[in-house]
């Protein structure tokens, strides 16, 4: 652990930025985007939380996955070459705890996938601890902290005089070496204990509730009441730093004689999309959007939970945020939790009620 | 100037009296959440009139929800009646919708609220929207109750923003665009958020034939745009939903604007003034001389 000044800590930066792809939270036209960045001072430090989630270089929005070459009867296949290692800079704690979620569905759940968990295994996380958290950040509700290094290989806190520099693996020491240290021998900070932690202010507090009290209020009326002035859109899924759904398409790009070429594409899809479980011959089975605005709360702390053993949600509040009606995940949480209450509170009172089982049996 | 609290109280009067004698399902109007957002609220009960507010952040175009109610719950039977509360640029849309025949005016109870321009940001003097800077109405021109007094606001024509873009090359603006596409994310909400945009499937996402790839690049998200804007010719009212709920700030005002100046310009027409006069890119009257 060691202290370093903001000018260290830019010319190490700019070291990385000459050996790796450095991707780092960017002003783009104003608005705050993970981009790859040229030089140190591009990165906009100041910003809590980009309107995107850094997922996006990991699991792109769209990417080709195979190419197919049909010539004269031989078919060829080719995987694109890899992104190669890269450097997420200045990623929050939230959206790193997301990626541990991600490698939970993506990495470590059979089968893998391995688009994801290339980029994954080739990537470093450079974290910066946040000082102060945003109105609708909640972070510390689904069990993180706004300075845990636990998902970082490098974590930095900035303090007055510059940053206080932790290594967290041993590619965050071999990353590190290089760095000019203005004090050494600071002892590292446990997760979440620093004072600075301690003492903001969370103004989005939430109780999560358990996942073996969702499926009892799966019909309830509350979730079509909420769909009222849900647009459909699909901004909360694809800001969401643990949204995993997409779609595959073959697309033709490229025929002669005797030769086809086949574009094999994925790209992000959400369950928000009218079309998303549209099966052939024209079936929905979640053909409402209540049905389809519910699965997105569903998902996130019943089925991941169950299904993967992860957290679905890591309190970034971007889809709070980002939401242009208001629908807020965190009200949800509470609104939920509150149903629960009653239910229990039913429940004492009528002694003979049916224990819902904790497993859903019918998921639409 | 009718003082807000006063024109909430006359909106909650109205709602509570169309609910408790059953002559709509629904009036969808405006609540204050509890983060103090106003968003858009479904009242279905008389004491949930009550929740209804009126200010100056009401900004949504509640008519798209309308789209909602035409086929309630995807059964074919006659829609129940709905109140809504409008401003004038949602009073436009709602013209629009009629003279398209997609509602009934009969079914609609229209709130209709003298608008003094809705604001971005917090606290009260933070600045008015830009569509509502350029607003000529302010007074709906549709309504069956009208909520606060009748203003006439000189018209104040001001096109600089498209001109702005006018000026430049083609190759200046395709690359003006492919920046600004460049973080879209085709999430679509430009479209939902639209109450011009109400194809039961949206070519872009039509999947036999797939018009549009799935792919979330330049092509596929520049021809979503350019479609979008284009079947909006001559009927955008330019009530610039679009823009205000793109989660990355993509001016998409500028593409309809552009073809709203045309219109404008060519045919003299506004959409959404009246519900009977035909759009003139969907009309071909007899005797018709093309003088372009």
């Amino acid at each position: 652990m060691v202290t370093t000044t903001r000018e260290s800590l830019w010319g190490w930066l700019d070291n990385l930025i000459a050996r790796y792809p450095v991707i780092a939270p960017r002003r783009v036209e104003g608005v705050p985007l993970f981009r790859r960045i040229a030089a140190a001072d591009e990165v906009a430090w100041d910003v809590l939380r980009t309107v995107v989630s850094p997922k996006a270089w990991l699991f792109p929005d769209s990417e080709v996955i195979l190419e197919i070459e049909k010539r004269a009867g031989d078919v060829t296949l080719s995987e694109p070459p890899s992104a190669g290692e890269q450097i997420l800079f200045a990623i929050r704690p939230c959206d790193a705890r997301a990626l541990r979620s991600l490698d939970a569905m993506l990495v470590d759940h059979s089968p893998p996938d391995v688009y994801f968990a290339r980029r994954r295994r080739q990537v470093a996380l450079v974290g910066l601890a946040c000082r102060q958290p945003l109105v609708d950040c909640f972070c510390t509700s689904t069990g993180g902290a706004p300075d845990d290094p636990g998902d970082m290989d490098v974590m930095l806190y900035e303090i007055d005089k510059g940053y206080l520099v932790q290594a967290v693996t041993e590619r965050g020491t071999s990353l590190l070496s290089g760095l000019t240290a203005a004090e050494t021998g600071h002892a590292p900070p446990a997760p979440g204990s620093r004072g600075e932690s301690r003492r903001m202010a969370f103004q989005t507090q939430v109780s999560v509730p358990e996942p073996a009290a969702w499926p009892a209020h799966f019909d309830d009326a509350y979730w079509a009441r909420l769909a009222d002035r849900c647009l459909g859109c699909r901004i909360c899924t694809y800001v969401c730093p643990t949204c995993r759904c997409f779609d595959v398409r073959d697309y033709v790009t490229g025929a002669g004689p005797g030769i086809v070429q086949i574009q094999r594409l994925r790209a992000w899809d959400a369950c928000l999309a009218e079309t998303y479980r549209r099966a052939a011959g024209g079936h929905d089975p979640r053909p409402l959007k209540a049905q389809r605005l519910r699965n997105r709360f569903y998902c996130k702390f019943l089925y991941v939970p169950e299904d993967f053993g992860a957290i679905g949600c890591v309190g970034c509040g971007r889809c709070i945020a980002a939401c242009p009606v208001n629908i807020d995940l965190s009200e949800v949480l509470a609104e939920v939790a509150q149903m629960v209450a009653r239910r229990q509170q039913e429940q004492m009172e009528v002694f003979a009620l049916p224990q819902t089982e904790g497993k859903v049996s019918e998921r639409m | 100037m009718m003082d807000m609290t006063e024109m909430t109280e006359q909106i909650r009067v109205k709602a509570r009296e169309l609910l408790s004698k059953d002559e709509v399902a629904c009036v969808i109007g405006y609540e204050t959440g509890p983060r103090g957002i106003v968003r858009p609220f479904f009242a279905y009960e008389p004491d949930e009139a009550d929740r209804l507010v009126w200010n100056d952040r009401c900004a949504h175009n509640l008519t798209t929800y309308l789209h909602d109610w035409k086929h309630p719950r995807g059964q074919s039977q006659m829609p129940p009646s709905v109140g809504i509360v409008v401003k004038a640029c949602d009073a436009r849309a709602l013209n629009l919708l009629i003279q398209e025949r997609q509602l009934t005016r009969e079914w609609i109870y229209v709130i209709a609220v003298v608008c003094q321009g809705m604001r971005d940001g917090d606290g009260e003097e933070a600045p008015l929207q830009a569509r509502c800077g350029r607003c000529a109405e302010r007074t709906p021109v549709v309504h069956d109750v009208l909520v606060g007094e009748p203003t006439v606001t000189p018209a104040r024509v001001d096109w600089s923003d498209v001109q702005a873009l006018e000026v430049m090359t083609a190759r200046e603006r395709l690359a003006f665009w492919a920046r600004q596409f460049d973080r879209c994310l085709r999430c679509y909400a430009c479209r939902q958020a639209c109450p011009g945009c109400y194809c039961y499937e949206c070519l872009a996402e039509q999947v036999d034939p797939l018009w549009v790839g799935i792919g979330i690049d330049f092509s596929e998200k520049f021809f979503f745009h350019v479609m979008r804007a284009y079947h909006l010719a001559g009927r955008c009212v330019d009530c610039n939903e679009c823009e205000r709920v793109c989660p990355v700030n993509i001016p998409l005002s500028l593409l309809n604007r552009r073809i709203v100046r045309e219109i404008t310009e060519l045919f003299d027409y506004t959409s959404g003034l009246s519900p009977d006069e035909p759009s003139p890119l969907t009309t071909f009257r007899p005797n018709e001389e093309l003088t372009l």
